[in-house]
């Protein structure tokens, strides 16, 4: 393109794309840059986690999501409880020393005897709540991110016993279904999501899927060396967490615990793969039981 | 200025006292003995989240949509095979047809959590979503089944070529109705959640064949004619005894994948003792003994047996869904169902070794 009246110093640039000379936010802070129609998630790595509930507090913020209690759990630290409709960032606490009135003589080489896992929406690959959706207010995005419309659901709900995970709810503020959308709004502005970004250890990390999942599979590696065997990706290709058809989750996990002992299951099902063995068995049922019907029906009058 | 939403108070009250607090939300019940899950749980929470429907009108909808389908289906084929010999059958059949397109729809809008959007359920149509297939299905079923109905009652009234439209209608309206008495066992066996998406084919199996006993029980109700009076009865007693050879059947599968503990509470007995003892082993009891005794039971105890058909038919639907919440809050129950034993036979992870290396 010929540019006239280009100003001469325009020229300096070795950068031919001018649009390109002021890169997004999210190529300067998690070295990705977000095009549509590729697969963004998130990484989260459980060891390094410290439980400052940051990405909570983000996601609150940037989300504008309303309080959900105010309360004390007596739980460890985790006060939020659980993810919710006004809560897509939940902090996990376990405190394994002591568990059970046993304190363990041998600690792990790390974090002592805590462990702390960030929670969030899986943005699974089949994701059940969409597949569930009546209304495709769930919808998968040009990210590969599974979002809701609030314009456009109506409360059914359905989608809410589909999880598998227990991360969509119906808000009884505004009676429509609520989660994390990975922040579908922030992505489509070149930044990366709240949580992501506020994370101080980088235990929250969100990138291109496929790097995620080799980056994580290196790390895995490397705890491995340096003596943590029990960590093992959850929600990666293959592992707990990606069982029954689910295939993938766009937002996995490196953990050290079997997954119950985040609030995981560790083999969900894709509840679509049921419909149809549901369906016709119900439906040669009432077959049969309208053939014998039509048999009693047509059998002549044998006595009054 | 206002919030637009509710704003909790901090105050001087204990967690449990309140509300939607983070110590009470989600707590299950104390696991009882019958605890299926003896590995760790995050502090006994919920790991699952129950559907926030309300079990009565759910319920109430799944049990008319299964008797609207059957009335529907066996008023067909009581014209096809005996026209007009059966004429007031099937005319009850064909108005009894309209439960689910009337108050069936209303029921389901009730539940909707925002109502005046309940149009957006015809927005798409998946494969993947028993609610949008039966969203479908009731579509058609209430279509067909209106004219069905409207054109019985023309017929009735002497308007000539009625009685052909409304055969002709009854035949989509059995086809649909078919779909409307089933396609509720899909919708709650594709969930998540464990007790019904523990046995998808069984449950299916109960609730298709206790929508045909529910129609041959309320078209029994006001039959006068012997002959077809006895032949309700015998096919109420058919589709009772699958019924209970399907829940004899789920009952074992439920024990194997671990999620029986959910039918121990309330619900449960419920589900136990009216909808399956009363509601199918006691009609189907009477059937099988005035049969045996070689004499039809009286005006009383048929009236008795029928009640009770549709009665047990509407607490299955209604303990089942109660259950089910159950089995969704209670983490020991959920995460013995999400085991890797549990996973479908083909499934690469189901032979997986134990989780981490630690």
């Amino acid at each position: 393109m010929n540019i006239l009246h280009m100003h001469p110093r325009a020229a300096e640039h070795h950068q031919s794309n001018l649009d390109r000379l002021i890169p997004d936010e999210s190529e300067l802070t998690a070295g990705v840059k977000i095009e549509a129609g590729r697969s963004y998630g998130f990484f989260t790595d459980t060891t390094v986690c410290i439980g400052c509930k940051a990405c909570e507090v983000a996601c609150k913020e940037w989300n504008n999501l309303p309080a959900d209690n105010l309360g004390m759990t007596g739980q460890s630290f985790d006060n939020t409880g659980a993810l919710s409709a006004n809560t897509w960032r939940h902090v996990a606490f376990v405190e394994k020393s002591g568990a059970g009135g046993i304190r363990d003589g041998v600690e792990q080489p790390f974090q002592s005897g805590w462990l702390m896992m960030s929670d969030v929406c899986k943005h699974c690959h089949h994701a059940p709540c969409m597949e569930a959706c009546p209304t495709g207010a769930l919808f998968k995005t040009e990210f590969d991110t599974v979002v809701v419309q609030q314009d456009i659901c109506n409360g059914c709900g359905y989608c809410v016993p589909a999880c598998p995970f227990g991360v969509v709810e119906v808000s009884k503020l505004d009676g429509k279904a609520h989660k994390c959308t990975l922040c579908y709004d922030r992505l489509k502005g070149g930044l990366e999501p709240a949580c992501a970004k506020s994370c101080p250890t980088d235990s929250i990390q969100f990138g291109e899927l496929s790097d995620l999942q080799e980056r994580a599979a290196r790390r895995v590696e490397d705890l491995h060396a340096r003596g943590v065997p029990s960590a093992y990706l959850y929600g990666t290709p293959g592992a707990p967490g990606a069982t029954g058809g689910m295939s993938h989750l766009n937002a996995f996990f490196l953990l050290t615990d079997r997954p119950e002992v985040y609030n995981l299951p560790s083999a969900p099902t894709r509840p679509s793969r049921r419909v149809a063995p549901s369906l016709f068995s119900g439906l040669a049922t009432v077959a049969g039981l309208t053939l014998a019907a039509a048999f009693l029906f047509a059998e002549s009058e044998r006595r009054p | 200025m206002t919030a637009s939403y509710t704003v909790l108070e901090r105050g001087p009250v204990d967690p449990p006292d309140r509300p939607d607090s983070a110590a009470e939300r989600d707590m299950p019940r104390p696991a009882g003995t019958d605890a299926v899950w003896r590995g760790p749980t995050y502090y006994g929470r919920q790991a699952l989240k129950p559907a926030p429907f309300e079990a009565n009108v759910v319920g109430g909808y799944v049990f008319l949509a299964g008797l609207s389908g059957a009335s529907a289906l066996i008023a067909t084929v009581a014209d096809l095979s005996m026209g007009r010999r059966a004429e007031a059958l099937v005319r009850r059949g064909r108005y009894t047809a309209m439960l689910a397109p009337t108050l069936g729809s209303a029921l389901l809008a009730y539940d909707l959590h925002t109502p005046e959007r309940f149009y957006n359920m015809f927005r798409v149509a998946k494969g993947t979503s028993p609610m949008s297939i039966g969203t479908w299905i009731l579509m058609s079923f209430s279509g067909a089944a209106s004219l069905c109905a409207a054109a019985q009652f023309a017929a009735d009234r002497g308007v000539g070529p009625a009685r052909g439209i409304a055969r002709a209608a009854s035949l989509p309206a059995a086809l649909a109705g078919a779909g409307l008495a089933t396609y509720t066992a899909a919708l709650f066996a594709a969930t998540s959640t464990p007790l019904w998406a523990a046995a998808p084919r069984a449950l299916a199996v109960r609730f298709g064949s206790s929508a045909i006993a529910s129609g041959a029980a309320a078209l029994w109700l006001g039959e006068r004619d012997g002959g077809l009076t006895r032949r309700l009865e015998t096919l109420a007693a058919a589709a009772l005894a699958v019924d209970l050879t399907a829940d004899a059947v789920s009952a074992l599968i439920y024990r194997r994948t671990g999620v029986a503990p959910a039918l121990s509470g309330p619900a449960g007995m419920v589900e136990k003792v009216l909808a399956t003892g009363l509601g199918a082993a006691l009609p189907l009891g009477l059937y099988a003994a005035s049969r045996l005794a070689g004499h039809r039971p009286t005006r009383g105890q048929g009236a008795l047996a029928a009640l009770a058909v549709l009665a047990g038919g509407a607490l299955l639907r209604i303990s089942m869904i109660k259950a089910g919440e159950t089995s969704a809050r209670r983490p020991d129950i959920s995460f013995r169902f999400m085991q890797p034993d549990n996973l479908p036979e083909a499934d690469p992870a189901r032979d997986r070794p134990t989780i981490g290396r630690g």
